[in-house]
C-alpha cells in the first residue's frame, strides 16, 4: 500500500527506425491518488507515450523523472522496480498457465534450478485479492477464463509487483457494462488508497465519468490537458480531432423491403466442437442496417462464419433473396450477392505484401470478367477494376503496384469495402468496420454503409462498438452467450438496457416475452 | 537534368549479404592456412576466364534453377519443400529408363526421356504433399525421408535394372534421346533451353493465371485465401507437383544432357546435393522463377570455378557448397544490412 | 475419435508392429542380444539431440540443423580425441563445437530475428560441404578417415551385452530434462517463453537469455550425439556419417510433443528401426536373401510411418519458430 511517485514526463519525442514520428514533445505528469485519462483518437500516440513510461520503449528524446530524479528505463523490469505498470490492450497472459503461475512469472521464490514452490506466493497473492478486493479464480488456466476477469488477472499481475503506478490501456474495449462499473469501482478504491492510474481510451463518455484530470493527444502531440471538472464532450472532441463535435452520420427514415437474409434456428459449433451460437434466427431486409451489439467472443465470429461460407452450420435454415443455401463456399456465397467485410482486415481480408491490384480480386479472382478461359487472367481489364475502385472510394495510395502494407489502416479499410460494394451485393455482412480507424476513415465508411442502405441493400453489422451500432442501426439485437437475448428496433431501447444486456441482463420490466425478436419469416 | 540512378535497396541488401557469406568463407580458408585471395581469383577465373568457361558455368547453372524452382514455389505456397534431392534422382532413374532402355524414333524418344523424368519427380513429390494435406506431416520430416529413399531406390534400381557395361554406372542414353550439345568444348546442351522454359512457363503461371494468384495468395495470407475462397490442399499438392516436375528435369538433365557420360553413376554422383544447392539458388533469386535462372548462374559459377580453385590454391572445391550454406544463413536474417548498418554506423 | 480410443488404437498398433517384428527376427535368425545392442547404440544419438531439441522448442525456437551439428561434431570430436588421445576428450569436444553452432544459430535467431527454418537449412547445407573439406584438410583423405580403436570410448560389459556408458547418459539426460521443465523454475520460465514471450518480457526476464541457453544447451547435446556416431559406435568417419539422422531426431521431438521422456521412447523406436536395419545389413543368410537397399530404407520409412499416424495429437507451443521482437 505503498504511496505513488509523482512522474514527470518532460518532452518525449519517439521516432521509429523507418521515421515514422509517433511522438513530438509530449509533456506528461502524475501524482499519486489520481485517475488521469490519456485521450486520443487511434494512432495519437497514448499507447506508445505509456509503454515508453513502462520501459517497453525507449524515447528518442526527452526524460522521465520519478520523485524528481532522472531515470532510464531499460527494459520493462526497470519500470517495475520505480513501481510503474502496465496493462495492455493485447494481455500478455500465458495461456495454459494458471492465474497464480501467471501472477508468479518472473518472481518465482527460490533458484531457478531450484523446485516450483508456490505456497507462500499463494498466500500473499491471495492477501493481495482481499486487500483490494479484486476476485480472481487461481487455479483455472486463463485462456479458459472470460475477457474480464482475464483483464483481472493482468491487472493481479501488475499490482503483485508492487507496481503504484497502474496504467491501463483501453481497459473496456471487451468489457460489459456491469465489469466496466466494478472497474471503475476499484480503480477509485485504488487510487484512494495512495496509487495513482492512468486511463488510456478514446471512449469520451469514459474519460468524463472516471478520471479526475484529461490529458489529450492528437498525432503524437499535446493538445491540452484540463481538470474533469472543467471538461465538456465538446472541448474534448475538439482537443482530441480539431472539430467541436465528433461527427456523426444522418439518416433518413424509409421503410424496408423484402427480406435478403433469413436466418432460422441456427446452430453453429466452433473449433473445438462447442455450440457456440445456439438457435439463433434473425432477418435482414432491403434498405435496413441490423445491427447485432454484444461483446466479443458471444458467438458473432462463427455466426458470420456461418452466413459467408466460411463454416458449417449445425443445425438451422440460412435464405438469402428467397433462395436456401446449402453450398459451403466463400465464393458461391460472393455469387449470391453476400459481401463481407470481415473483422480484421489485415488477416483476413487482404494479402499486405501483395499490391493493390491483387487486393482488389481478392475473393473476385474467378470471375468471367477477369478471367479467360485457360485460367489466365486478363490483367487489362483487372487493373481498369483496380483504378475505378481507387477513385470512387478515394483510396490514397502510392499507386496500383504499391504494396497494400504501405496505405494506411483507413485506406486499406476503404479499399476492402470498395472491393465488397463493387460486387453487387444485396446483402453486406460488416464485421466491426471501423476498428482502429482514423476519424474520417470511420465516418466515411459509416456514410457508405448508410448509403448501400438507402439504395435499397441489406447491412448486418457486427460490433462492439456501442455507439457504433447505435448510430447506424435500424434494428438492434443483442447477442449474449450464443443467442440473441433481446432484439427490436433502434428507437426501442436506451443505451443502459443495451449495455445490461450485453452483459447477459435483461433489464428490469422487460422479461423476455416482452422484447420482439426479429419476425421470422415462415 | 541530371539522371539519378540508384540501385533499388533490395539489391544493394542482397549484394552486401552475398558478400557477408563471402567474407565468412574467406576466414574459413585463412584458418585452414590458404590464401582466400588466391582461392577467390581461381575462382572466379576459373568461372568466367575464357568463353569456354562461361558455357561451362552455364551447364552447371542449368539443374540449380529447376532445384531452385522446387524450393521456391513451396515458399511461394507456404510450404518448405526440400525435396528435391529424392525428386531429382527418381527423375533421373525415369530419364535414363526412357534413354536407355527403350527404343523410339529420334525426336519422340528425347521428349518421352524428358517427360519420363519431369513425371518421376512430380509423383515422387506427391507422396509428402498427400501426407501434409491428409495428417498434417511437416513437409520438412517427410521431404528428407523421402529423400533418402529416394536415394536407396534409385541407386538400387541403377545398379540392378538398368546397369551399363561397367558397372559402376547405369547405361548410357541411347544417341536418339541426347541432347544436342552446344559446343565441342564445354558439357552445355540444348537441355538449358527447356530449362530456363520451364522456369518461364512456372513465373507465367503464377503471376499470370488465376491459379497461380490462388498459389502465392495461400502462402502469403492463408486465412486471407480461405476468405476469397482457395481451396488450400489443391494449392499445396500442385505446388509439390511443381515443385516435382522441376526437380524431375533438374534430375534428367544431368543424364540426357549433358557429356560425356549420358549416364547415372552408381553412386549417384551427378545429381547429389543439387537439391540442397538449389536452396541457396532460390533464395538469393528471392523465390522468384526468373531470379532463380540468375542466380543459378551466379551459383553455377561457383561449382564450375571452385574446380581450378582446388587446383590452383589448393582448397578443396567442396568449400563452394560450405559457401552456399553459409549465403543461406546470412539470408536467413531479413534485415542483416540494417542490423550491420546500425551497428557500424554510429 | 475420441482421445482414449485413440491412445488405445496407437497402442495396439505399436503392439502388433512389434509382433509382427519379433517374428520377423526370429525368422531370420537374428540374435535379441545384438539387436538390442545395435538398436541402444542407434537410439544414442537420436536421445540427446531430440531431448536438447525438445526444451528448445519449449522456448520457442527451431533448429533444423541438426544434421549439421552432428556431422560438424562427429568430425570435431574424432580430431580432438586424437589430439588428447582419448574418446571421452573426443565426446567432449563433440559438445564443445556443438554448442557453439547451437549459441550461433540462437543468436541470429533472436537478435538478427532469422528465420530459424531456413537459418537451420542453411547449416545443413554447410556442413555438407564443410565435412568432405575438413575430411581433406585435416586428414588428406576424402571418403573416409580411420583412427585406433583405442580411441572409441569404451564399452560396459553387462549380462544383457555390451552397453555404452554415453547411451546410459543420454537416458540420465532425458529424465535430467524432464525434471528441469516441470519442477524447476527455469523449466516454468521457458514453457512460458514458448508460449507467450510477451508475458515473459514484461515479467522482467530476459526472452533472449533464456532461448539462448536452450539453444546452446540443444546444441551441446547434439555436439555430444554426433562425436558419438563415430567414437561409440561406427569406429570410423566417413563424410555421410550422419546419413539423415539429425532428421530423425526432429521427428522423435514431433513425435513426443516436445516431451523429453517420449523423445526418449521415440529415439528408442528409431533406434531400433535403425539397428535392425544394420543387423539384417551383416547377417549371412539373410543379406543376400533382402537387397541392401531396401533394408537401408527401413530407418526412413518407419520415420515417416510413425511420424504419418502419430501426428496431428500433438500441441506445440504457439511462437516456435517466431523471432520476438518488442517494438
Amino acid at each position: 500500500m505503498s504511496g505513488a511517485p509523482r512522474i514527470d514526463m518532460r518532452a518525449i519525442h519517439k521516432i521509429y527506425p523507418d521515421g515514422t514520428v509517433a511522438l513530438r514533445g509530449v509533456d506528461f505528469r502524475l501524482q499519486p491518488g489520481e485517475i488521469v485519462a490519456l485521450l486520443g483518437e487511434n494512432g495519437a500516440g497514448k499507447t506508445t507515450l505509456m509503454k515508453i513510461l513502462s520501459g517497453l520503449l525507449r524515447p528518442t528524446r526527452g526524460e522521465i523523472l520519478v520523485d524528481d530524479r532522472p531515470v532510464q528505463f531499460r527494459n520493462p523490469a526497470d519500470a517495475l522496480r520505480a513501481g510503474i505498470g502496465m496493462v495492455h490492450q493485447a494481455f500478455t497472459l500465458v495461456p495454459p498457465f494458471t492465474a497464480l503461475q501467471n501472477v508468479v512469472l518472473g518472481q518465482e521464490d527460490g533458484h531457478p534450478l531450484g523446485p516450483m514452490r508456490a505456497e507462500a506466493a499463494r498466500r500473499r497473492v491471495t492477501a493481495l485479492l482481499a486487500e483490494t478486493g479484486l476476485s480472481v479464480p487461481l487455479d483455472l488456466s486463463t485462456e479458459s477464463l472470460p475477457i474480464g476477469v482475464q483483464q483481472r488477472v493482468e491487472i493481479l499481475k501488475t499490482l503483485y509487483r508492487g507496481t503504484s503506478v497502474l496504467i491501463l490501456d483501453e481497459p473496456t474495449s471487451a468489457l460489459t457494462l456491469t465489469e466496466v462499473h466494478d472497474l471503475f469501482r476499484f480503480l477509485r478504491g485504488l487510487a484512494a488508497r495512495g496509487r495513482a492510474i492512468v486511463f488510456i481510451s478514446h471512449k469520451l463518455k469514459e474519460v468524463l465519468e472516471i478520471s479526475d484530470r484529461v490529458v489529450v493527444l492528437r498525432g503524437g502531440q499535446l493538445t491540452g490537458a484540463v481538470p474533469t471538472a472543467q471538461a465538456t464532450p465538446e472541448l474534448l472532441a475538439e482537443l482530441m480531432v480539431g472539430r467541436k463535435v465528433v461527427p456523426q452520420v444522418s439518416r433518413s427514415a424509409k421503410p424496408a423491403g423484402q427480406p435478403v437474409l433469413v436466418v432460422r434456428h441456427l446452430r453453429v459449433t466452433n473449433d473445438q466442437g462447442t455450440a457456440v451460437v445456439k438457435d439463433l434466427s434473425l432477418q435482414v431486409r432491403e434498405g435496413e442496417i441490423v445491427g447485432i451489439a454484444g461483446v466479443e467472443g458471444n458467438g458473432q465470429s462463427e455466426l458470420v462464419q456461418a452466413l459467408t461460407g466460411l463454416r458449417p452450420a449445425q443445425d438451422g435454415e440460412t435464405v438469402l433473396s428467397g433462395a436456401v443455401v446449402r453450398h459451403l463456399h466463400p465464393l458461391e456465397f460472393y455469387r449470391r450477392g453476400v459481401g463481407h467485410i470481415p473483422e480484421d482486415k489485415a488477416r483476413f481480408g487482404l494479402a499486405l505484401n501483395f499490391d493493390l491490384t491483387e487486393n482488389a480480386i481478392l475473393s473476385r479472382q474467378r470471375e468471367r470478367a477477369f478471367v479467360t478461359r485457360w485460367g489466365r487472367f486478363d490483367w487489362g481489364a483487372i487493373a481498369a477494376y483496380a483504378r475505378q475502385l481507387v477513385e470512387r472510394f478515394k483510396v490514397v495510395a502510392l499507386g496500383l503496384r504499391a504494396p497494400v502494407r504501405s496505405l494506411s489502416g483507413g485506406n486499406q479499410q476503404r479499399l476492402l469495402v470498395g472491393r465488397e460494394l463493387s460486387k453487387q451485393p444485396v446483402l453486406i455482412v460488416a464485421v466491426h468496420p471501423t476498428r482502429g480507424l482514423d476519424i474520417a476513415s470511420t465516418v466515411y465508411i459509416r456514410e457508405l454503409l448508410v448509403r448501400m442502405r438507402d439504395e435499397g441493400k441489406g447491412v448486418l453489422l457486427v460490433s462492439a462498438d456501442l455507439d457504433e451500432i447505435l448510430e447506424l442501426s435500424d434494428r438492434i439485437a443483442v447477442m449474449y452467450e450464443g443467442a440473441f437475448i433481446g432484439a427490436g428496433r433502434a428507437d426501442e431501447f436506451t443505451r443502459e438496457e443495451i449495455g445490461l444486456m450485453m452483459g447477459g441482463i435483461i433489464p428490469k420490466g422487460r422479461d423476455a416475452s416482452t422484447l420482439a425478436l426479429p419476425p421470422a419469416a415462415d | 537534368m541530371r539522371a539519378r540512378w540508384h540501385f533499388p535497396r533490395p539489391l544493394i541488401e542482397l549484394t552486401a549479404t552475398i558478400l557477408a557469406g563471402l567474407a565468412a568463407g574467406a576466414l574459413l580458408i585463412l584458418v585452414f592456412g590458404h590464401n582466400p585471395l588466391l582461392a577467390y581469383r581461381a575462382l572466379f577465373i576459373g568461372a568466367f576466364g575464357s568463353l569456354q568457361d562461361v558455357l561451362e558455368t552455364l551447364a552447371f547453372a542449368t539443374p540449380l534453377m529447376l532445384t531452385a524452382l522446387t524450393f521456391s514455389v513451396g515458399v511461394r505456397a507456404g510450404l518448405f519443400n526440400i525435396g528435391a534431392e529424392g525428386q531429382m534422382y527418381v527423375g533421373a532413374i525415369g530419364a535414363i529408363a526412357v534413354a536407355g532402355m527403350v527404343r523410339l524414333p529420334a525426336g519422340l524418344h528425347l521428349a518421352a526421356a524428358t517427360a519420363a523424368g519431369m513425371l518421376a519427380g512430380g509423383l515422387w513429390a506427391v507422396v509428402p504433399a498427400l501426407l501434409k494435406v491428409s495428417r498434417g506431416v511437416h513437409e520438412v520430416i517427410s521431404t528428407i525421408m523421402t529423400n533418402w529413399i529416394a536415394f536407396y531406390l534409385s541407386t538400387y534400381l541403377a545398379l540392378n535394372f538398368l546397369t551399363g557395361a561397367r558397372g559402376d554406372s547405369t547405361r548410357p542414353a541411347l544417341p536418339t534421346a541426347r541432347y544436342p550439345v552446344l559446343t565441342e568444348d564445354a558439357t552445355l546442351t540444348a537441355v538449358i533451353f527447356v530449362a530456363v522454359a520451364f522456369c518461364l512457363v512456372v513465373y507465367l503461371y503464377l503471376w499470370g493465371t488465376r491459379a497461380g494468384y490462388e498459389l502465392r495468395l495461400a502462402g502469403e495470407n492463408p486465412e486471407a485465401a480461405r476468405y476469397a475462397g482457395v481451396n488450400a490442399g489443391g494449392v499445396m499438392v500442385m505446388s509439390f507437383v511443381i515443385g516435382g516436375l522441376a526437380a524431375g528435369l533438374g534430375g534428367a538433365s544431368q543424364i540426357i544432357g549433358r557429356p560425356p557420360a549420358w549416364a547415372l553413376y552408381a553412386t549417384l554422383g551427378n545429381v547429389v546435393t543439387l537439391g540442397f544447392d538449389g536452396i541457396g539458388v532460390a533464395l538469393v533469386g528471392r523465390n522468384h522463377p526468373i531470379g532463380g535462372v540468375l542466380a543459378a548462374f551466379l551459383f553455377g559459377a561457383l561449382a564450375h570455378g571452385g574446380r581450378l580453385m582446388e587446383y590452383q590454391a589448393g582448397v578443396p572445391s567442396e568449400l563452394v557448397r560450405a559457401l552456399n550454406g553459409l549465403i543461406v544463413i546470412t539470408l536467413a536474417v531479413p534485415e542483416l544490412w540494417t542490423l550491420l548498418r546500425r551497428r557500424l554506423a554510429p | 475419435m475420441s482421445p482414449a480410443r485413440r491412445r488405445l488404437r496407437n497402442y495396439l498398433l505399436l503392439g502388433t508392429a512389434v509382433a509382427l517384428f519379433a517374428y520377423a527376427l526370429q525368422r531370420l535368425g537374428l540374435g535379441p542380444i545384438s539387436l538390442l545392442e545395435a538398436g541402444l547404440l542407434a537410439m544414442t544419438p537420436l536421445a540427446l539431440a531430440a531431448v536438447g531439441e525438445c526444451l528448445n522448442e519449449k522456448a520457442g525456437v527451431v533448429n533444423i540443423g541438426m544434421e549439421g551439428i552432428f556431422m560438424i561434431s562427429a568430425v570435431t570430436g574424432v580430431w580432438t580425441a586424437e589430439a588428447f588421445n582419448s574418446g571421452v576428450m573426443g565426446l567432449l569436444g563433440g559438445a564443445a563445437i556443438g554448442a557453439a553452432v547451437g549459441l550461433a544459430l540462437g543468436a541470429i535467431s533472436v537478435y538478427g530475428r532469422a528465420d530459424q527454418i531456413i537459418a537451420g537449412m542453411g547449416l545443413n547445407i554447410f556442413a555438407l560441404g564443410f565435412i568432405p573439406f575438413l575430411l581433406i584438410s585435416l586428414w588428406a583423405f576424402p571418403g573416409i578417415h580411420l583412427f585406433p580403436n583405442e580411441l572409441m570410448v569404451p564399452r560396459l560389459f553387462t549380462p544383457l551385452g555390451q552397453i555404452s556408458p554415453v547411451t546410459v547418459g543420454a537416458v540420465a539426460v532425458a529424465i535430467l530434462a524432464h525434471f528441469l521443465l516441470h519442477r524447476t523454475v527455469l523449466g516454468f520460465r521457458i514453457k512460458a517463453v514458448g508460449e507467450r514471450p510477451e508475458a515473459v518480457d514484461v515479467a522482467g526476464l530476459r526472452v533472449d537469455r533464456l532461448r539462448l541457453l536452450t539453444s546452446t544447451l540443444g546444441g551441446a547435446l547434439a555436439g555430444i550425439g554426433g562425436a558419438f556416431l563415430p567414437l561409440g559406435w561406427f569406429g570410423a568417419l566417413v563424410k555421410e556419417i550422419s546419413a539423415g539422422r539429425g532428421f530423425i531426431a526432429l521427428a522423435c521431438v514431433v513425435f513426443a510433443g516436445l516431451e523429453p521422456m517420449l523423445a526418449l521412447g521415440a529415439a528408442l523406436l528409431f533406434g531400433f528401426a535403425d539397428g535392425f536395419a544394420s543387423a539384417v545389413a551383416v547377417t549371412p543368410g539373410v543379406k543376400e536373401r533382402i537387397p541392401f537397399y531396401f533394408v537401408s530404407m527401413i530407418p526412413y520409412a518407419t520415420t515417416l510411418v510413425v511420424v504419418a499416424l502419430v501426428i496431428g495429437q500433438r500441441r506445440f507451443p504457439r511462437t516456435v519458430g517466431r523471432p520476438y521482437a518488442r517494438e
